[in-house]
């Protein structure tokens, strides 16, 4: 039987990055994966690496020490993992959302980051296929993109360097505990492994292996689409959002002029031009189980909630729309931690859509944290002992 | 038989994927036809796979001994063929 002294559970965005770091660090390591690398979530994204979609605090704090991670490893890996530096542009369609978007960049920057607001004129200037009647909006310099399957085949191939084994089309079956339920195993159902350490790094089915060492971990799927263009000129130089989205994804209340079935849907515009040359516009945030179909009524709202902010896009084709589930945590930050009850027990996992940012900095606290070491800062607020005392058997229900 | 096909030979003529691109994602570890379009964007084209995709699924089938039906098919997911935003934004009349 094969023995590794750590096996990351999830070959997403988050597991291939823990897995590099622990393989860097000089560990025994295995990641193991039901289906493919970058099968899951991970594959069904945009490529955004912002900070500015964070909540002020701890947020905001591992979104900066992420994209820094980002300029290094782009620089670092061979395999290409599309990391670009274009800056990110909120858009604002009325005063009152205006005003939030002020008032929440004045808490970013009170936090040290920049985040500077702009007028309509310099946002069509760096957007020439912006709508012209729009309010105004922020700017941020250090956000940028990346191919988020790319960066996931990228820490894959890197660590293979430092010794890293690959196990895909593995499905973990179960994990095996000893009288101090202390880590003793792991079960797939093409063999069994040796080892005191796991990292859940399984998003959304984070849940299913918690269940398996007895914990409930309080992740469900949160369900985004988003609307592929043929390849055309750059529509967005940069990634764009409507400052609604991060409203939305916090669930302010705030009412947009938006059609019934924008409003209905959840719809709120973000768009990028890839690297390829084609452009994704969605987004949404919905509650739909494990379903990723692609729902009709949501490309329409995302296609009208786009044209709205990109006029241009009116006769451009769509050639592949598709969703997606996020792994939308109770508290809406992740939880980067050990799990005390069960030792050897670690999860890293809850990112929702932050994941792709999020993923250099997680796998570097994760090694951190598993070696003993000091974490680069702070992290007690993402800790699994956040939860204790919430009743988690009924929230973890809803995820099954 | 893909044994013989030439390496320079394009596979997915709209993202110019060719044979040796194919063979590469195999030994990275792709085993179906999406790993294959995650690894090389084989399939990610204009045509969304129509013309490719049976000669993706042989060289999988061949590389990797197994048959073209375990090698999968891409997901099919709307729409059918190119369909302007602004059609879409009307939706179904």
């Amino acid at each position: 039987m094969k023995s590794y002294d750590v096996i990351v559970i999830g070959g997403g965005v988050i597991g291939t990055s823990t897995a590099y770091q622990l393989a860097k660090k000089g560990y025994d390591v295995a990641i193991l994966e039901q289906n493919d690398i970058a099968s899951g979530t991970a594959s069904r994204t945009d490529g955004a690496t912002l900070i500015s979609d964070k909540q002020p605090g701890i947020d905001v704090l591992q979104g900066y020490h992420s994209v820094e991670l980002y300029k290094k490893i782009a620089k670092e890996f061979s395999y290409d993992i599309e990391f670009k530096s274009c800056g990110f542009m909120y858009v604002c369609e009325t005063d009152a959302e205006m005003a939030a978007a002020e008032d929440y960049a004045a808490k970013v920057r009170a936090q040290g980051f920049e985040m500077r607001v702009i007028d309509s004129k310099e946002m069509c200037e760096r957007e020439k296929y912006l709508a012209k009647d729009l309010k105004g909006g922020l700017w941020t310099e250090s956000d940028g993109l990346v191919n988020p399957y790319k960066v996931c085949f990228g820490f894959i191939e890197q660590g293979k360097k430092y010794g890293l084994d690959v196990y895909t089309h593995h499905e973990v079956t179960g994990i095996k505990l000893d009288a101090r339920n202390q880590i003793e195993g792991v079960i797939t159902d093409r063999g069994n492994f040796i080892t005191n350490k796991v990292v859940n790094a399984c998003g959304v089915w984070a849940p299913f292996i918690g269940r398996m060492v007895g914990i409930n971990i309080p992740i469900e799927p949160r369900k985004g689409m988003l609307l592929v263009s043929e390849k055309t000129d750059i529509i967005a130089n940069t990634e764009v959002i409507e400052f609604g989205y991060w409203l939305a994804k916090f669930f302010v209340d705030f009412k947009r002029p938006v059609s019934e079935l924008v409003e209905k849907h959840n719809v709120c515009m973000n768009i990028e031009t890839t690297h390829s040359g084609n452009t994704i516009v969605g987004g949404c945030r919905l509650f739909r189980g494990y379903d990723i179909r692609s729902e009709h009524e949501i490309i329409q709202a995302i296609a009208e909630r786009a044209i709205r902010f990109f006029p241009v896009l009116r006769d451009i084709n769509c050639i592949r729309t598709f969703g997606g589930i996020r792994p939308f945590c109770l508290d809406q930050l992740p939880i980067v931690s050990a799990v005390e009850e069960v030792p050897g027990f670690y999860i890293a996992a809850g990112h929702e859509g932050d994941g792709i940012a999020l993923a250099p900095i997680t796998g570097l606290l994760m090694s951190q944290l598993i070696a003993g070491e000091k974490t680069d800062f702070d992290i007690a607020e993402l800790s699994w002992a956040r939860f204790k005392g919430i009743d988690l058997a009924k929230l973890s229900a809803r995820a099954s | 038989m893909s044994k013989d096909l030439d390496d320079d030979m394009f596979v997915c003529r709209c993202e110019e994927v060719t044979v040796r691109e194919i063979r590469q994602a195999i030994a990275e570890g792709a085993r179906d036809v999406v790993g294959i379009k995650r690894r090389t964007r084989a399939g990610m084209g204009l045509c969304q796979g129509r013309t490719c995709e049976k000669m993706v699924q042989q060289i999988l089938s061949q590389e990797l001994g197994i048959s073209p039906e375990e090698t999968g098919t891409s997901s099919a997911r709307p729409p059918v063929k190119p369909v302007d935003f602004g059609t879409l934004a009307k939706g179904v009349q």
